[in-house]
């Protein structure tokens, strides 16, 4: 990755004015893109609603007399079903961008993704046993149990992977991975097992395997900002460090990081993150992997703009993904929305990847 | 025109004899054959007396027309009648286990073909030389013929005959209750609530619906639909009916999900809880269901 990073430098000598403009054009590109999708997507839905009215909702927290002619059922679906949707679904993407991102980075990895440590099966795990026990009647603030399981099912499989992956407190990156694979291996056997256990609930496990944010609420979003805001904002702290760890342990030290702290921070960080959104929103593959790399071959691999952008295309990528999995059946029925992550971002990315391999050869 | 000169006892003497060999002949010869629901002739030389109902329905039916005795085996899930606990299982009815069927030796196998068309599972007992009849009853008329043709295979057609001409007039009779409705009450029927998913119109829950008054707001032709709550929302339905069972274990009650305090039904307690087992079986006991129904969604046409 660090070859990676030397020809982005040296490929990318522009004057700088340039530069600035075409990153401002595109860092505004991106949250046009955003929340136009926002915008479309909450008109989009069971029922036909039309786009004036999606105006008069959108404006009506701040403006409470435009919604007045609305029924009260439309208002309520676009602004608490649809709406909180739309938000669950950009932040889970950012999540899982943001510490695909850092994964990467900090394993120097370029096939490590936020379920590389096992985060993923863990979670999975959890929600399998209480799905398995019944706890689905446990509820708190209206969300029932199956999250918190499955958050406490992704920490046990973070501490499992930390006990096997670490030296004398410090992380060892290649046996992190290893003991990433092997504790995910481990549970997914033990999920298989509940499943044949329990032929009944395959359907409930397997779907919330695949991913799935019907049905949330604003009170989910309100239940993976906090870890979201902190997370991010601690990556953020550290991107100059994420750089640096990039040119291999040796070096990164030499220039003063402190390595071994900065790795198991930015790790823990990244799996909160990661755990969270799994947590309300089952397992949505792809976004974490290849985000990062679209995210780095469009603005090159420096993380203090690359962190924001894979954050930001992440997002951007689960809306859109989610909308789609919500509105292409017809009569209320919904597909996966980890297929269609993969199925739109699989063809875009190798698209991406073609024509830069093309450019490349020209240069 | 002889047998009228012929003394009165001497006919009835005859009579008797004819009788007897007829009905001899119809058990050694005739062999008793049923048209299954994937198309296949089922054709065996005597009634069955050793059989294995790989899905509970079937055991269920087969207990109510008078052959309790002949079932030797069950399913993992099956718990009713009672006395069904007893028999050994045989594994689950998606999963069963070969060896152990072949094992009990059973003269006939009674499968669902709800899930699939064609198992290895089948073939296997096929080659064995087990008859196997595979039924998929979606509707009463369904369950009616499926239960006379096990009433053929085991010998108690006039009981199984009884028993749908019984269920026919409860279903009359609930009919005859809601006559006077003048509204029909719309109703959800939750078959899971993780992932939220709804019985739709091909299924026997869409029937029993029917047949209590209600309307299903699912239009699909599928059987198992999985909704969104947008769309619920959208419908509000006059009634939501939450299934528990093996497939729903331990719902959380429809009022303190989110989303669902926006319901019609679930603000004014129009929540009913069904059990899966009377529910989604399409056995004798869908009746009860239509009754329970029937009477939770219109509780003023059934005080008297």
């Amino acid at each position: 990755m660090s070859e990676a990073a030397a020809d982005e430098r040296t490929g990318g000598l522009r004057p700088r004015a340039q530069v600035s403009v075409l990153r401002i054009a595109l860092w505004s590109g991106f949250v046009i893109a955003i929340v136009f999708s926002a915008f479309i997507s909450s008109g989009l839905g069971a029922f036909k609603t039309p786009y004036e009215s999606i105006v008069k909702l959108w404006l009506s927290p701040f403006f409470p007399d435009l919604a007045s002619g609305i029924d009260d059922t439309v208002r309520y679906i676009v602004l608490h079903v649809r709406l909180a949707r739309i938000c669950l679904a950009f932040l889970v993407g950012c999540a899982l961008a943001l510490a695909g991102t850092v994964y990467q980075g900090v394993l120097l990895n370029p096939l490590a993704d936020p379920f590389t440590l096992g985060i993923s099966t863990g979670a999975a795990f959890g929600a399998s046993i209480a799905i398995l026990l019944g706890f689905g009647s446990l509820h708190f603030f209206g969300v029932s149990a199956l999250p918190a399981a499955a958050f406490a099912g992704a920490l046990l499989a973070l501490y499992l992977v930390y006990l096997l992956g670490s030296q004398e407190g410090r992380i060892q990156i290649v046996t992190v991975v290893l003991a990433g694979i092997i504790v995910s291996t481990f549970l997914s056997a033990m999920i298989s097992l509940i499943k044949s256990l329990n032929e009944e609930s395959v359907s409930t496990i397997v779907f919330w395997i695949m991913g799935s944010l019907s049905g949330k609420s604003w009170a989910h979003v309100m239940l993976i900002l906090p870890y979201i805001i902190v997370g991010g904002a601690a990556i953020c702290c550290f991107t100059r460090e994420l750089d640096l760890l990039g040119l291999g342990d040796i070096q990164a030290q030499q220039l003063g990081v402190n390595v071994s702290r900065v790795r198991f921070w930015m790790l823990l960080a990244a799996s909160l993150v990661t755990a969270s959104a799994v947590a309300v929103s089952g397992i949505i593959g792809f976004v974490g992997l290849v985000i990062p790399h679209l995210a780095r071959l469009a603005i090159g691999p420096r993380h203090r703009l690359l962190i924001p952008a894979a954050a930001l295309c992440g997002g951007l990528l689960v809306l859109v993904s989610d909308s789609i999995a919500r509105t292409i059946l017809p009569g209320g029925e919904e597909i996966p929305v980890g297929v269609v992550t993969a199925i739109i971002g699989g063809p875009f990315f190798c698209f991406l990847l073609l024509r830069r391999k093309k450019q490349l050869h020209l240069q | 025109m002889n047998m009228v000169f012929l003394p009165n006892r001497l006919v009835a003497i005859l009579f008797v004899l004819w009788l007897t060999l007829a009905g001899a002949s119809v058990c050694r010869a005739q062999s008793l054959e049923i048209t299954d629901d994937l198309g296949r002739k089922i054709s065996i030389d005597r009634h069955a007396e050793r059989i294995i109902p790989l899905y509970g329905a079937f055991a269920e039916t087969l207990f109510s027309i008078g052959a309790a005795d002949r079932v030797i085996a069950r399913t993992q899930a099956d718990r009713y009648p009672a006395q069904i606990e007893r028999l050994p299982s045989v594994g689950t009815h998606m999963k069963p286990n070969i060896e152990l069927i072949l094992g009990l030796k059973p003269d006939l196998v009674i499968m669902s073909s709800s899930r699939r068309d064609e198992t290895p599972e089948i073939s296997r007992l096929l080659d064995s030389g087990i008859p196997v009849a595979i039924f998929s009853p979606k509707t009463f008329e369904e369950i009616f013929s499926v239960t006379e043709r096990l009433g053929i295979l085991c010998g108690t057609r006039e009981k199984a005959l009884e028993l749908n001409e019984s269920l026919r007039k409860r279903l009359d009779a609930v009919k005859a209750k809601l006559d006077g409705v003048e509204k029909k009450q719309t109703v959800f029927f939750e078959i899971r609530s993780e992932p939220l998913t709804g019985a739709g119109r091909g299924s026997i829950v869409d029937e029993i619906i029917s047949a209590a008054g209600g309307e299903n707001v699912l239009t699909k032709e599928k059987g198992i639909v999985k909704y969104s709550v947008e769309a619920l929302l959208f419908d509000n339905p006059d009634a939501y009916v939450v299934q528990e069972g093996p497939m729903n274990k331990s719902p959380l009650d429809p009022a303190k999900r989110s989303h669902f305090d926006r319901l019609k039904c679930v603000r004014e307690g129009r929540v009913i809880k069904a059990d899966e087992l009377v529910f989604s079986r399409p056995g004798p006991r869908c009746i009860e269901a239509v009754e329970t129904l029937a009477a939770a969604l219109y509780p003023e046409f059934f005080r008297k």
